[in-house]
């Protein structure tokens, strides 16, 4: 039941997480670590308390849209942070917030939670592993941004991100259910203008995914208003960081796979325009990843993402 | 305040939210559907006046019912909300937990 309702609860936020964190709604999950599915404060007794053997380097883990940390759940039981401290005694430490709020407003929380663990954390923090999927990713990434501009102490200790089916240029869903309220808006009917509104409900969190707004700014009016095509992203890559991508992809054929991805994020955004443009390769071909026949939310659990994500990490050690 | 009862609050807002921006939506539909075929009643001679009389009618009787809808909503959302109020006092002077009920959450 707790479970069911926190997922619950996470499909809500996401769908009207801004909603309900501006009109001061209960059901407005606040950014916290979780542990053992309960929220956890940071503080360092309760710490030291939930992590006794806590290890000086861990990995974050940052769910999706519309999710809860359950989607990291493989079916037959762990999850990639459990497998990381299995084989490379990473501390996984997982986090739970509201998938709603626009992602600058989530990458900025999370900047301050992962200031306030490292100032907490039982033992002196070393390295943090950044592992975000679909939206996670992008909050990964806002955060970082944020702390590259302010005297964030964290960002330094993060050498590797690894981005699962995250939509680094857009998503082509977003943008299409953004042009369809626009004409519906012009249609001038009022049943469509009443459809278009409640289209219109939809989160900040869900509407940045359209062109993976990082920040408030990457926001601006008329942007892109009727676009269909990825935006090109302002807000680059840290160069301080290692960055791995992980993108999926349902069909078989070349063109197919490009066009729909994991049915949600294209591979052109999956792998942060790799596939679209080979002469501008943002990262090394070695840290992208296409892994066929894997749909957008199996990512998130699968043995053979844990597979690259381990290949990764021996690499990297 | 424990978590379960902030999320029950949170539902009784978000159904009373519900309620409020839906009927707006619809009386605001209503009315502008009701102006098609009352704008073009009234641009006849001799069924102008009538018309214009019906179609304030009309609109005044639907502001009334959805002004009526959302008044009971929020009469019905402040007593859910003392009644909150209660059930959390008597809780704290029981000295119960008040966290007692807290959804049981599985591990990741």
């Amino acid at each position: 039941m707790g479970r069911k309702l926190e997922n619950a609860l996470g499909i809500l936020n996401g769908t009207i997480g801004d909603y309900l964190a501006r009109t001061g709604n209960g059901l407005a999950t606040p950014m916290t670590f979780v542990h053992d599915g309960a929220p956890m404060a940071v503080r360092r007794d309760v710490l030291a308390r939930a992590y006794p053997d806590a290890t000086s380097r861990v990995v974050v883990l940052l769910h999706g849209i519309m999710c809860t940390e359950t989607v990291w759940t493989l079916p037959e039981g762990g999850d990639y942070g459990a497998f990381l401290a299995r084989d490379f005694g990473l501390t996984p430490l997982y986090i739970r917030y509201n998938s709603g709020l626009a992602i600058a407003d989530n990458g900025v929380a999370f900047a301050d939670l992962l200031e306030s663990l490292i100032n907490e954390w039982p033992v002196p923090v070393e390295e943090i592993l950044l592992l975000g999927f679909s939206m996670g990713g992008l909050v990964a990434r806002s955060a970082c941004h944020v702390a590259s501009g302010e005297r964030y102490h964290w960002l330094p200790r993060v050498r590797r991100a690894i981005y699962v089916g995250t939509p680094h240029l857009g998503a082509p869903l977003e943008r299409a259910g953004r042009t369809l309220t626009k004409v519906l808006r012009a249609v001038g009917d009022p049943y469509a203008r009443l459809v278009a509104e409640i289209g219109d409900l939809r989160s900040l969190g869900m509407k940045d995914l359209g062109d993976a707004n990082l920040r408030h700014e990457d926001r601006a009016p008329g942007r892109a208003a009727l676009a269909l095509r990825d935006a090109r992203h302002p807000v680059p890559l840290l160069p301080s960081i290692q960055h791995y991508l992980v993108a999926g992809s349902l069909a078989v054929h070349p063109q197919l796979a490009a066009l729909f991805g994991d049915a949600l994020v294209p591979l052109a955004s999956g792998t942060n325009g790799l596939r679209a443009s080979s002469g501008t390769l943002a990262l090394p071909p070695g840290h992208v990843k296409v892994l066929a026949d894997m749909g957008h939310m199996t990512l998130a659990h699968h043995p053979h993402v844990y597979a690259q994500i381990r290949e990764w990490c021996e690499a990297s050690r | 305040m424990s978590t379960v009862n902030k999320r029950w609050r949170g539902v009784a807002k978000l159904v009373t939210d519900a309620v409020e921006h839906g009927s707006r939506a619809v009386e605001r539909i209503q009315k502008e559907t009701a102006q098609r075929p009352f704008g073009i009643l009234e641009m006849i001679p001799g069924v102008a006046v009538p018309a214009r009389v019906v179609h304030v009618l009309h609109d005044v009787t639907v502001s009334g019912v959805h002004g009526a809808i959302r008044l009971v909503t929020r009469v019905v959302d402040g007593g859910v909300g003392v009644a909150f109020d209660l059930a959390e006092s008597e809780s704290h002077e029981d000295g119960s937990d008040p966290r007692r009920g807290e959804p049981t959450q599985s591990s990741s």
